[in-house]
């Protein structure tokens, strides 16, 4: 039955390959009249395209960037009436021409308020290296629409790599946001030198990620084994996330090829210890699939974040059932359980009926090019249905990294793909694609942050909104919830016929909280962090150092009685 | 992990040995007999081909080929009874050879062929392995040549075995698979694109979009004679459910169904994954060294073995690949999914190339050919090849040891666990062992030995 109602789905895409066209739909494709231009291009193999959402200029218009591979980037700045120009030559951003670039992530990683980027590589394009790695790169934003180069100032140019999905994380909570980045291959210190066959071979192997620890806004260090990440894989990234709601950033880690090589990860933080400590097992999140990516959301509203786990073929959709309990896949129950290839997943509430519903970007694998349709699936009473035809979001694209935002500032999330240029023919068009939200129609609320200690966006931190018996969260994105992406920093809230919020809960990474009560539908409210005062600390400490003292004494006595 | 472990104590052991040796006595410290120097290096040569990176079973089955050969022709004109394979490979007209009168010890010129030959075509394994290499080749050297007590004769006798060695070096760097590991998979070749195709595994074992080895096909082979076999025949691309064509498939899905906890055994048993183990042919290898271990021959028969075993398996891979690129034919990943079972998934995952004939099934049939031929067909033993390796968790499945009757017993399980692994159809699996048996009877059939004196 399946098999016929794909075959007829085909043949309605063979019949109107511009099917947008032909009726209303919710969404609709304004990638022309957005003036987005854009396909990204492999180097030899599968791997790429991902975008960032990030206000550049702080006017309130989320701006992108997005990579193109072996072809140059772009940076679109949105102009705030539905339309963005490309300023990439103009940006500083250029010399990213030089690298094949695969995803991109975005932090105030000095705290001068404004978005620096971070972009993955996996090699140069003016050379035909025996080895394909290359250094990441680091932008600083100047704030006049221009960034500069600060890659080898962050110490981060010695770090030859083959690199995919990057995610901005608080690890220490100090403020100053942290990386991890997701290595495939075997990674390199410094240059290679002459090469070896021994070398050569080697080169496929699996690799170690990075943990880039941010030393007061001036440097990162890797500080990988320091914190026990002590794994290697083909890597696809990372998520951070507080799956445990402690107020920490802990950490899922993507794997290609898991029930072969090395399966998925779950760390906790170990706050304010410095370090993670692997729960992968007592979890069940220890994979064994091929994760492309990874999408954090709380589906059936419990306050517990789920996962979608994007895969080849099957994905998963783990649901957290909370401390004591290991994670389950809901997949197949729940009705995300289609055939495809699929990389990036945004959990986003389209419709503003108060539930996450689910998109999801499918791809083949150049070579091969079969065209495969986008998922969207809507969530009602917490189960899904693959509506994506209807919605007007199936996109028959080489889909890879997908991100959801507030193109235009009207409340509802637009969405976003990345599409490569398939190598070989290919029976219908595949470029990145622009689609806007007009499909709800209930009440919203946004909330963006603005970090005193926590990082300047609130990166990390956990929002919940409580309209009666209703209780939805979200945290927000640093980087990594799809594939090779990030998506937008205001957390987005569909509120349905309600016209007022009872409560907004702010959880900073650190784990203080903040409520504000009684908040307005339909606007964009900015919370801003209340500081705490540092005598408190001092309260603290004193009783608890004399109880140190009291306590080494006592052992003191134990061991010499 | 255990298992490096395990070798690298080995590895400390002989060299601390060494290092008193050199210290303190002039004495070996280990005593060989020959046949154990021909298992010792045997062994080595496993090891090698399992540790060394990016290895693939089509560069080990050429790499056993060369090592193989070597060693017999590093030590045939040491024995009247056999004689040497120039003249009768595929371009190799000539060797090195003797000077009469001379004396000379072979079990000397066996070890530094051994060592340089491995050396040569293992020079991308790394310098942890080259030290395994010199290890041994000291420790047999130290020995041998002690009882010798005749430095001339010793180095005479190493100085033959190296050149031996190079000329084979020399002579394999023309086959079309010289440093075959830095082109595993070609981005620029162009494949078939018609009904039935192979596509890149969904569920792989590679990373590789691409297929493996595409031109190893158009390697020169050992024999001449196994250069021009005719075409074998696959049923023709069918998607009607009584055709030849859709029941091979159907059988697949089928087995999978049923799958017995002693078939997945078999199943993960016999997977050889080069990125984990000494691949297919090294598990052929490694019977050839169970059956020397266990029969214990004269050393130009461990040696005579070890070449045939090398042969006959690097041109079952020649020929296994000519035809699965002529041919560039579907696994039933491909194939079930579409037509029989959308959500269905092979027990073990897809190798990154096409499917007919069955490179492991063909391979094993040629190894259970030379090993019948030499030691005869009852023959028990047991493969110890993956014990004690950790339980496969995706597939539930532990690594249990097989005993066998005779070798063909051992090939057909092979075979079979392919089917079982749901990678292969049957047919893929009965012209794979039909076809090994053609390619190693042509091995077989060269002139080994004088007139007479069998």
């Amino acid at each position: 039955m399946k098999q016929v109602y794909q075959a007829l789905a085909f043949l309605a895409f063979i019949a109107f390959p511009t099917g947008k066209c032909l009726s209303q739909t919710p969404f609709t494709d304004v990638t022309a009249k957005a003036g987005i231009e854009h396909q990204f291009h492999v180097f030899e193999g599968t791997f790429g395209g991902g975008a960032t959402v990030f206000d550049i200029n702080n006017d309130g218009y989320e701006d992108l960037f997005i990579t193109s591979g072996t072809r140059d980037d772009v940076l679109y700045l949105n102009n705030g009436d539905g339309t963005f120009k490309n300023i990439y030559e103009s940006s500083g951003l250029n010399v990213t021409r030089d690298f094949v670039t695969q995803g991109a992530a975005s932090a105030d990683v000095n705290r001068d308020g404004l978005r620096d980027l971070f972009v993955t590589t996996i090699n140069r394009t003016d050379s035909s290296q025996t080895i394909p790695r290359a250094k990441n790169l680091f932008f600083l934003n100047n704030g006049d629409l221009t960034f500069r180069d600060a890659t080898e100032e962050y110490k981060l140019d010695q770090l030859n790599s083959f690199s995919t999905g990057a995610s901005f994380g608080d690890v220490n909570a100090d403020g100053f946001p942290d990386l991890y980045v997701g290595n495939y291959f075997l990674e390199f210190e410094g240059t290679l030198g002459v090469l070896k066959d021994a070398t050569i071979v080697s080169a496929h192997q699996t690799a170690k990620g990075y943990l880039l620890i941010n030393r007061g806004g001036e440097y990162f260090e890797n500080q990988y084994e320091e914190y026990q990440l002590g794994h290697r894989g083909f890597g696809f990234g990372a998520l951070f996330t507080d799956f445990d709601d402690d107020g920490d950033q802990d950490l899922l880690v993507n794997h290609d090829f898991g029930y072969k090589a090395v399966p998925n990860f779950l760390y906790e933080n170990q706050y304010p210890r410095r370090s993670f400590r692997d729960v992968s097992e007592i979890n069940e999140m220890d994979l064994k699939e091929n994760a492309m990516g990874s999408a954090v959301g709380d589906y059936n509203n419990d306050g517990l974040l789920d996962y979608y786990v994007t895969n080849i073929k099957f994905n998963l959709l783990m649901e957290n059932r909370g401390a004591g309990h290991p994670f389950t896949d809901r997949a197949k129950e729940l009705g995300t359980y289609n055939f495809a290839i699929s990389w990036g997943a945004n959990f986003a509430d389209f419709d503003h009926d108060t539930d996450l519903d689910l998109y999801v970007s499918n791809g083949d694998l150049n070579p091969n090019c079969t065209p495969m349709g986008n998922f969207y699936f809507e969530n009602t009473d917490y189960t899904f249905i693959d509506k994506s035809r209807v919605m007007g979001v199936n996109n028959y694209g080489m889909g890879r990294g997908s991100v959801v935002f507030d193109m235009e500032n009207d409340g509802d999330l637009d969405i976003l793909v990345v599409n490569q240029v398939p190598v070989k023919e290919y029976p219908t068009e595949s470029v990145t694609t622009l689609f806007r939200n007009d499909a709800s129609d209930g009440n919203w609320i946004k909330i963006a942050l603005k970090g005193l200690e926590a990082e300047t966006n609130g990166i990390g931190s956990r929002v919940e909104v409580v309209v009666g018996d209703t209780h939805m969260t979200r945290e927000i994105d640093g980087g990594g919830s799809s594939h090779l992406s990030q998506n937008s920093v205001i957390a987005h809230f569909g509120l349905g016929k309600a016209t007022v919020a009872d409560s907004v809960i702010v959880t900073w990474v650190g784990g203080k909280k903040q409520v504000l009560l009684q908040q307005k539908a339909n606007q964009l409210l900015t919370i801003t962090e209340v500081a705490s005062s540092s005598w408190k600390w001092w309260y603290l400490a004193i009783p608890l150092l004399f109880m140190m003292l009291l306590g080494i004494n006592h052992f003191r006595r134990k061991r010499h009685p | 992990m255990k298992k490096v472990y395990r070798y690298t104590t080995g590895f400390w052991i002989v060299l601390m040995a060494l290092l008193i040796d050199f210290g303190c006595t002039q004495q070996a410290p280990y005593n060989f007999t020959e046949q154990e120097v021909a298992l010792e290096w045997g062994q080595l040569t496993l090891y090698i081909t399992q540790y060394t990176p990016a290895n693939s079973p089509t560069f080990a089955s050429r790499a056993f080929g060369y090592i193989g050969l070597t060693m017999y022709e590093s030590i045939v004109h040491g024995y009247d009874s056999h004689l040497s394979m120039a003249g009768q490979l595929n371009g190799l007209e000539s060797l090195p050879e003797p000077v009469p009168g001379q004396q000379y010890n072979w079990v000397l010129s066996l070890n530094a062929a051994q060592a340089s030959i491995l050396r040569n075509i293992y020079v991308q394994t790394s310098d942890e392995n080259k030290l395994r290499i010199d290890s041994l080749e000291n420790a047999v050297y130290l020995h041998f040549s002690d009882i010798l007590n005749d430095e001339e004769i010793a180095g005479r006798s190493v100085a033959y075995g190296q050149a031996v060695a190079e000329a084979i070096f020399e002579w394999s760097k023309t086959d079309g698979g010289h440093r075959g590991y830095l082109r595993n998979f070609d981005k620029e070749a162009v494949h078939p694109d018609r009904p039935g195709s192979w596509k890149p595994p969904l569920y792989a074992q590679s990373f590789s979009h691409l297929p493996l080895h595409p031109h190893w096909g158009d390697n020169r082979t050992f024999l001449k004679q196994n250069s021009n076999l005719p075409y074998p025949e696959i049923f023709p691309y069918d998607t009607v459910p009584d055709s030849p064509y859709y029941k091979e498939f159907m059988k697949v899905y089928e087995k999978d169904m049923v799958l017995t906890q002693t078939e997945k055994e078999a199943a993960i048993w016999w997977g050889d994954d080069p990125d984990v183990t000494f691949t297919p042919p090294g598990h052929s290898y490694y019977f050839a060294t169970l059956a020397i271990e266990k029969a214990k021959p004269p050393l130009i028969q461990c040696a005579e073995v070890y070449a045939k075993m090398g042969m006959a398996t690097a041109d079952a891979f020649i020929n296994c690949w000519k035809w699965k690129y002529y041919f560039f034919s579907e696994r039933p990943n491909t194939f079930i999914p579409k037509y029989i079972d959308e959500e269905w998934e092979s027990f073990w995952p897809d190798p990154p190339f096409p499917a007919f004939p069955s490179g492991h099934a063909i391979q094993a049939a040629a190894s259970a050919t030379v090993l019948e031929n030499v030691f005869g067909k009852p023959f028990q033993f047991m493969d110890r090849a993956h014990e004690g390796r950790e339980r496969d968790d995706v597939r539930d499945t532990d690594f249990v040891v097989r005993s066998f009757g005779n070798f063909w017993e051992a090939a057909q399980e092979t075979a079979d666990s392919r089917f079982y692994g749901g990678i292969h159809t049957p047919l893929d699996n009965k012209v794979g062992l039909e076809e090994g048996v053609n390619i190693a009877n042509n091995v077989i059939s060269l002139n080994w030995v004088k007139e007479g004196r069998q």
